[in-house]
């Protein structure tokens, strides 16, 4: 086992080699998870704060429980950016936690790659639980978990995400994750969610998706924000949905093993039709159980890196 | 008030000679080999370079409103350490510099501190709301050499037309800050490949070029001057080269930070807030477009775009912080480590970017070139020092620039406005 990183802030800097070694982590923290007595003491003694400046209850629900089944002493602390930024800053917050002398900082934040500069202020780990639009490691890692679980490889998969990458942390962590594996990447949105010159990052781009879903061995589609269609990134939901959900129709087109991946909560029949519920949902809920081990395998290797 | 330079190599945009100055008063008296006089100070200049006191034409001095970020007295003093004499500082303060009032306040509050000249550029329009024209007239008289409503960059074009058209009355400069807000509104950094990577919402270069070709288009068609300001892209670069070949009335300025850093920089560096600036840091081959053109003279000059933010603001997330670095005490060196070290311009070329161009720019007939009867305004420059970066040695109230830990070529040593010695390096 190799692991040497004192943070995860994102899949970029990490490697295969690294990669599996979280899965390795994972596969037994998901063992421990079935038993009886669902703890191990492997942070005992240790703090881990979850530091939320955006609201999220499922990602911190997941490192909450994660921490606690690892047996460390967990603090939430969430705050909404706005009022941070008229009274105490996020450097100043970061700073008076640290007095507590944690040892992880779980950190969610609305501002894209704010996480890089931070480290800077604290002694602890940090582990990004989601930082703006860059990336959510855990969310892909969980991902290609459960992946790699079905698929038995992560190596030369075709792999296709739908929806809003512009605004997607989980698509571009997705990306740089299956990249790794020599995996092909294919997006696919409207144009004006898709991201500027995203054809030099060396993934596929589609507007159609019934082009895009073509011998597909993994999809995943992105949780879209219903916002966005007030300031003209598309004109309606309804002709979003029109053109990007996955219907019953575009379903059969899907290669028998295709594994349908999306990173919850699923907005049915905006992202996928209800109609294919029975047949889709129980594997997000698997994706959700990984998770949980994913996240113990994360705090464990960065709580106790040397 | 007697003042005699011996020995030093005065440095004009046309040429070099080794020469005495004798400066009495505020002027120059007497430029010759081997002055004798009884003097009240002698300054040894033996291998020393001698420029016209360097002229910002763009700088931000938060004055009224932030003077915890910078006032009068901090500005001069980093200012003059800059080799900086002369200063022009952008209305966007709280309240805007918008009226005869305050304008001159500014210009007396800089006489009395009488370190350098400080001329407020006025805005064009009340408030820097971009509604109603400002009393240009007025204006002028209270000592503003320059329009611009900065940052808030003139939507409205037909009120832009009426600007350019009124000035002409008064021979006023009309800067404008190109910039189409709609396209960059809310980008932290250069659109490209590095910002789609990291989510960073993104500013196309083209939210600057769309405004300086439009710019030039209405100066154009009303034969009107227009200076453009902080000019950052290759593209910007193209259509300006081709207004001056036509013969349009533009001239334009860039920053040192536009011919040194690009994206790639916000990277390496963490995305640290202090390399937030608007115009963004562009990509290397806008870099070498704005190299090119200060030496091809397509750029007239270049400005610190000196913008002093506060340590709490810097410490905000490079999404969230504000925009802009400090330069007044940078520009020269890193003019002259990266631009003229390097073989891009020679040091008379500095002397036209940073002192002859912008008087010639903004009317100032006795500034910007050393010569007898004119103003004692210079810089004594030694180009063998070099000297570090570093908060404690920044004399500007805030210390907001990227090149922190930098080691830049030459240093002013002496500055000397209007025949008063107003900086002096220490040791």
């Amino acid at each position: 086992m190799r692991w040497d990183k004192k943070h995860l802030l994102g899949i970029k800097e990490l490697s295969c080699e690294e990669i599996e070694t979280i899965f390795e982590a994972a596969n037994s923290f998901r063992e421990l998870s079935q038993r009886e007595v669902k703890k191990a003491p492997a942070l005992r003694g240790k703090t881990v704060i979850n530091l939320f400046f955006e609201s999220s209850t499922r990602t911190r629900t997941s490192f909450e429980l994660a921490a606690k089944r690892l047996s460390a002493d967990v603090l939430n602390f969430s705050a909404s950016s706005s009022s941070l930024t008229k009274g105490e800053s996020i450097v100043d917050t970061i700073k008076n936690l640290e007095s507590y002398h944690p040892d992880i900082l779980v950190i969610r934040i609305s501002q894209s790659a704010s996480l890089y500069d931070l480290s800077k202020y604290t002694n602890a780990s940090i582990v990004n639980a989601g930082d703006g639009c860059n990336e959510h490691p855990t969310q892909a890692l969980l991902d290609m978990f459960t992946v790699r679980e079905i698929k038995k490889t992560l190596r030369n998969l075709k792999v296709l995400i739908v929806g809003d990458i512009l605004h997607s942390r989980v698509a571009r962590s997705n990306i740089f994750g299956f990249q790794k594996f020599s995996s092909h990447i294919k997006v696919c949105g409207p144009p004006t969610l898709i991201p500027y010159e995203f054809e030099k990052l060396g993934v596929e781009i589609f507007y159609d998706l019934d082009k895009a879903i073509k011998d597909c061995d993994v999809i995943i589609f992105l949780r879209i924000q219903k916002e966005r269609q007030k300031v003209s990134f598309f004109p309606t939901l309804r002709e979003y949905v029109e053109n990007f959900s996955l219907t019953v129709e575009r379903a059969k087109r899907l290669k028998e093993d295709c594994l349908v991946l999306h990173p919850g909560p699923v907005n049915w029949d905006i992202e996928i039709t209800s109609q294919l519920k029975d047949k889709l949902h129980p594997l997000i809920l698997k994706q959700v159980e990984n998770g949980l081990a994913i996240r113990m395998a994360v705090l464990y290797l960065v709580g106790t890196v040397k | 008030m007697k003042i005699l330079i011996k020995k030093g190599k005065i440095v004009n945009f046309d040429g070099i000679r080794e020469a005495d100055i004798l400066i009495h008063n505020s002027k120059i008296v007497q430029i010759s080999k081997d002055i004798k006089e009884k003097v009240d100070e002698e300054i040894d200049a033996q291998g020393k370079f001698i420029l016209p006191g360097l002229i910002d034409i763009h700088t931000h001095l938060r004055t009224p409103g932030r003077e915890d970020e910078e006032d009068l007295l901090s500005a001069s003093k980093s200012a003059a350490k800059g080799g900086f004499t002369t200063i022009m500082c952008m209305p966007n303060t709280e309240p805007a510099i918008d009226n005869y009032g305050l304008a001159e306040w500014i210009v007396k509050e800089a006489e009395k501190i009488g370190i350098v000249d400080i001329y407020p550029i006025g805005a064009i329009t009340k408030e820097r709301k971009g509604e109603e024209l400002t009393e240009f007239g007025a204006l002028k008289k209270a000592g503003c050499l320059a329009l611009s409503d900065d940052g808030n960059s003139i939507k409205d074009t037909y009120l832009l037309r009426r600007a350019l058209e009124y000035a002409k009355m008064f021979d006023i400069l009309i800067i404008s800050h190109c910039e189409d807000k709609s396209l960059s509104s809310e980008g932290a950094m250069r659109e490209s490949f590095l910002s789609s990577k990291y989510g960073i919402k993104g500013i196309p270069y083209i939210s600057e070029s769309i405004v300086v070709f439009r710019d030039i288009e209405l100066a154009c068609y009303l034969n009107a001057r227009i200076h453009l300001a902080h000019i950052s892209t290759k593209r910007s670069v193209e259509i300006i080269k081709q207004a001056k070949e036509k013969g349009v009335k533009v001239s334009c300025e860039t920053a040192p930070h536009y011919f040194i850093l690009s994206t790639e920089d916000i990277e390496k560096n963490n995305f640290s807030s202090l390399f937030k600036v608007n115009p963004p840091l562009q990509e290397k081959e806008d870099v070498e477009a704005i190299k090119e053109a200060l030496a091809s003279d397509i750029i007239d000059c270049i400005a610190t775009d000196h913008a002093p933010h506060s340590k709490a603001e810097k410490e905000l997330s490079f999404e969230e912080a504000p925009f802009g670095f400090i330069g007044l005490e940078l520009a020269f060196s890193l003019t002259y480590t990266y631009l003229v070290k390097k073989n891009i311009l020679n040091l008379k070329d500095l002397v036209k970017k940073m002192s002859y161009t912008p008087a010639k720019i903004l009317g100032l007939k006795d500034k910007g070139y050393i010569k007898e009867e004119n103003i004692a305004d210079l810089a004594i420059v030694d180009l063998g020092s070099r000297w570090r970066v570093t908060e404690e040695n920044l004399l500007s109230k805030s210390k907001n620039t990227p090149f922190l830990g930098y080691e830049l070529e030459a240093e002013v040593i002496y500055t000397i406005h209007k025949g008063k010695i107003v900086y002096k390096k220490s040791g």
